[in-house]
């Protein structure tokens, strides 16, 4: 069984790099054009010379999509002109498939990989690790590919994106709501600090003087490079959180709750007071700082911080925040500080929140500290409740199924709708939320702790006994 | 005094109007078992609670291996309001957080169970075991703490065996019947490595058959970790079999002391559980 693993995966890996050997090596369209159609033959025929002369001038303006179809009617038209042996199909099967053919070939990479380690690796332990980073490593090359397929700014990119962002936040405010059982509503205000934190400080140089057009082109004139701008985004939102825990965190029951509520708040007028304009830009937006175009940004970005969440959760302090959430008399009495754990997980927490709010500075492209209303942590409270207080999978899964049903599958019920000539009663501008609505109450209704309660996904329910399984977004 | 391990100097708990414990004062030695009984209401619990840091007394010292771990004095308005026995006030105001005394090395068990509900009987014991763990956040996070988590997983593993639950380890702690979950609170105890062990009616609730094997398996982690043992309890049997001294408090106040025969006889005892003859 295990020689004959091996040498599946092996033939497997073969496979996998021809494929990807070809598709990057495939010949790029004005060396194939010399193969299909030589010199001499071009030159017998006026019409021919013509059309790959179009091609030609395709390729120079760096039209590639139109240069390809120039090519498929010059073979269509020509059929018997072109010299096509089977090494010249081969190159212009890659050619034209290049990026199916090479995500074909990542993937049996990954599924040889796969292979390989169930039949080396013993330890069930080891095994699951590498085949989650298996899983991992094969969804990003899919998110990289469908981005490829369907174009960056498609709905289903712009939910995506999204969704990755949701996930992290909504994972945030589970390490604190969930985890540890203190109940944070000032999401939206640490948000806020590190969408703000990130903007100003990327915004580029030249266009300062535009942007703080009211403001004599604002106090800061350097840009920061886009991770350090991202990393101080979680830091600023994380100081915030440190003082607002000083004095609430010592006091027991839901004080947090009435302090970060009020924090938000206080924070949205302050960013907008005139007073601070030439650093905040007054209630203008902010804008022209640096964003992402490829949704493998934000996803690289809060699958990393979800899985340091994961980490953290499962390791000694992880427990020791369940351990508040339960009891929090049992956990002082063994040994835990609960003043300083308490500290920890709402900074922490606001760490990873600030971070999330940069990505959606990014996403959005434009900042207005108006926009963060105490609706949008309602919004990420009801991820978490809906995907589960305790779960991390849940709340990622619960955050795509959101943002997915509310910005596009639910879409068709706002429009007006004829069926033949009866007209669909309902279906205006609006009707969505309420649809939207009765959702979200069926499903309060019949998953009691949300979808994933306070279990994980795991690939346990998918393969073999396993334990605390972590997912990333 | 020298192999004093724990010392209450004239604790008074006043809630209010209410004087819950009154001028209370015991010495535990080394390596005794020492008990606390009387009848409901009368203030063990309280006493117990001022010992371990949940509430500060009143007025009153409390010293633990002769280190001053509880001090307090009236203020505030409770300075009109006092109305304990003792009228020494100790100079100043010390009062540890609980977590701070179980890293001291006292461990507790509650009377009304408080298990980590979620968890299951093995993690609920792990937790215990993060006082000792040297790690900061970075290490715990991209586990560079690995041969101490290790260490500490063994170590919960051990104690599960120490208390015979080792079958059930992977059970939802709240799912355990009564008597084990007593166990397991006790396992959580030991978990912390304590110098001192103070159980809080650790029999309630058992049939005569579980109290004798309490009464055997308190002597034996006794010998085992070399504990000293404060404990309240109702059950006479069991106090009486295991017990090398008792104090016996009625309505907050000491009433007796001594061996458990001595305390046994003792007319005022009998009168505070019989109830006084009043012709």
């Amino acid at each position: 069984m295990k020689v004959f693993k091996i040498i599946l995966s092996l033939l497997l890996a073969i496979i996998a790099c021809l494929l990807i050997f070809f598709s990057i090596n495939a010949l790029d369209l004005s060396a194939l054009l010399k193969e299909i159609v030589p010199l001499e033959t071009m030159q017998q025929d006026a019409g021919l010379e013509k059309a790959v002369k179009r091609i030609n001038d395709c390729l120079a303006d760096g039209n590639q999509n139109r240069a390809l179809r120039s090519l498929n009617r010059l073979l269509d038209d020509y059929p018997d002109k072109v010299h096509l042996d089977v090494q010249t199909k081969l190159d212009l099967f890659f050619y034209r498939n290049n990026k199916v053919m090479l995500t074909l070939g990542v993937y049996v990479l990954f599924f040889s990989a796969a292979l390989a380690v169930s039949a080396f690796l013993k330890q069930q332990k080891h095994q699951t690790a590498v085949l989650v980073a298996i899983l991992v490593a094969s969804l990003y090359a899919g998110i990289y590919i469908v981005e490829d397929l369907v174009g960056v700014n498609s709905m289903l990119m712009t939910v995506l994106k999204k969704g990755a962002i949701y996930a992290l936040l909504a994972v945030s405010m589970n390490l604190l709501n969930g985890f540890t059982g203190l109940f944070s509503l000032g999401q939206a205000g640490f948000m806020l600090v590190g969408a703000y934190t990130y903007a100003i400080f990327t915004i580029e140089n030249t266009s300062r003087a535009q942007v703080y057009q009211y403001y004599q082109g604002g106090l800061v004139q350097f840009t920061l490079p886009t991770l350090v701008a991202i990393l101080l985004a979680g830091l600023a939102a994380a100081f915030f959180a440190f003082l607002i825990g000083l004095p609430v965190l010592r006091l027991k029951s839901d004080y947090l709750a009435i302090a970060t509520l009020g924090f938000a708040e206080i924070i949205r007028a302050v960013l907008q007071y005139d007073g601070l304009g030439r650093i905040t830009n007054g209630s203008n937006l902010l804008r022209k700082f640096t964003t992402f175009n490829t949704a493998l940004f934000p996803f690289a970005v809060s699958g990393i911080c979800i899985a340091l969440i994961a980490l953290l959760i499962h390791s000694t302090y992880g427990r020791s925040f369940k351990a508040i959430r339960d009891d929090e008399v049992a956990a002082e009495a063994m040994g835990i500080n609960l003043f300083v754990y308490k500290q920890l997980a709402f900074v922490i927490s606001s760490f990873f929140a600030g971070i999330g709010g940069a990505l959606l500075a990014m996403y959005q492209t434009t900042v207005q500290a108006a926009a963060f209303t105490s609706a949008m942590t309602y919004e990420i409270l009801l991820i978490v409740v809906i995907g589960g207080m305790g779960s991390i999978s849940g709340s990622i899964l619960a955050s795509f199924l959101f943002i997915a049903s509310s910005e596009w599958w639910l879409r068709f019920l706002d429009n007006v709708t004829y069926i033949g000539t009866f007209k669909v009663p309902f279906f205006r501008s609006g009707f969505r939320m309420v649809v939207f609505s009765v959702i979200i109450m069926v499903v309060v209704l019949f998953y009691r702790k949300g979808i994933m309660g306070d279990k994980e996904f795991s690939l346990k329910s998918l393969m073999e006994p396993r334990k605390g399984g972590k997912r990333r977004g | 005094m020298a192999d004093s391990m724990l010392k209450l100097n004239n604790i008074t708990m006043q809630f209010g109007g209410v004087i819950a414990v009154d001028d209370f004062s015991i010495v535990v030695k080394q390596n005794e078992i020492v008990a606390i009984i009387g009848p409901n209401g009368a203030g063990k619990t309280t006493a117990f609670n001022c010992v371990t840091g949940i509430y500060p007394p009143t007025s009153g010292q409390v010293f633990f291996e002769n280190r001053l771990i509880v001090s307090n004095y009236p203020n505030k308005k409770m300075k009109a309001l006092y109305a304990g026995g003792n009228k020494n006030f100790p100079k100043e105001k010390v009062c540890l957080t609980p977590d701070k005394i179980t890293r001291l090395g006292m461990a507790r068990t509650f009377q009304n169970i408080r298990l980590f509900k979620s968890q299951t009987v093995f993690e609920n014991v792990l937790i215990a075991t993060h006082l000792h763990q040297k790690c900061n956040l970075f290490s715990a996070v991209f586990r560079l703490n690995h041969q101490q988590e290790q260490a500490a997983r063994k170590h919960a593993m051990d104690m599960l065996e120490v208390v015979g639950l080792l079958e059930v380890k992977d059970e939802l702690a709240t799912s355990l019947p009564y008597g084990q979950q007593r166990r397991l609170e006790i396992a959580r105890a030991l978990a912390t490595k304590p110098k001192m062990l103070l159980l809080d009616e650790p029999a309630a609730g058992m049939n005569p058959q579980e109290t004798a094997e309490l009464a055997q398996f308190i002597r034996q982690i006794k010998e085992r970790f070399r504990l000293t043992v404060l404990l309240i309890e109702h059950h006479m049997d069991l106090v009486m079999s295991i017990s090398d001294r008792i104090y016996v408090l009625d309505f907050g106040r000491l009433i007796a002391h001594g061996t458990p025969e001595q305390v046994q006889d003792d007319p005022k005892v009998i009168a505070a559980y019989l109830g006084e003859d009043e012709e």
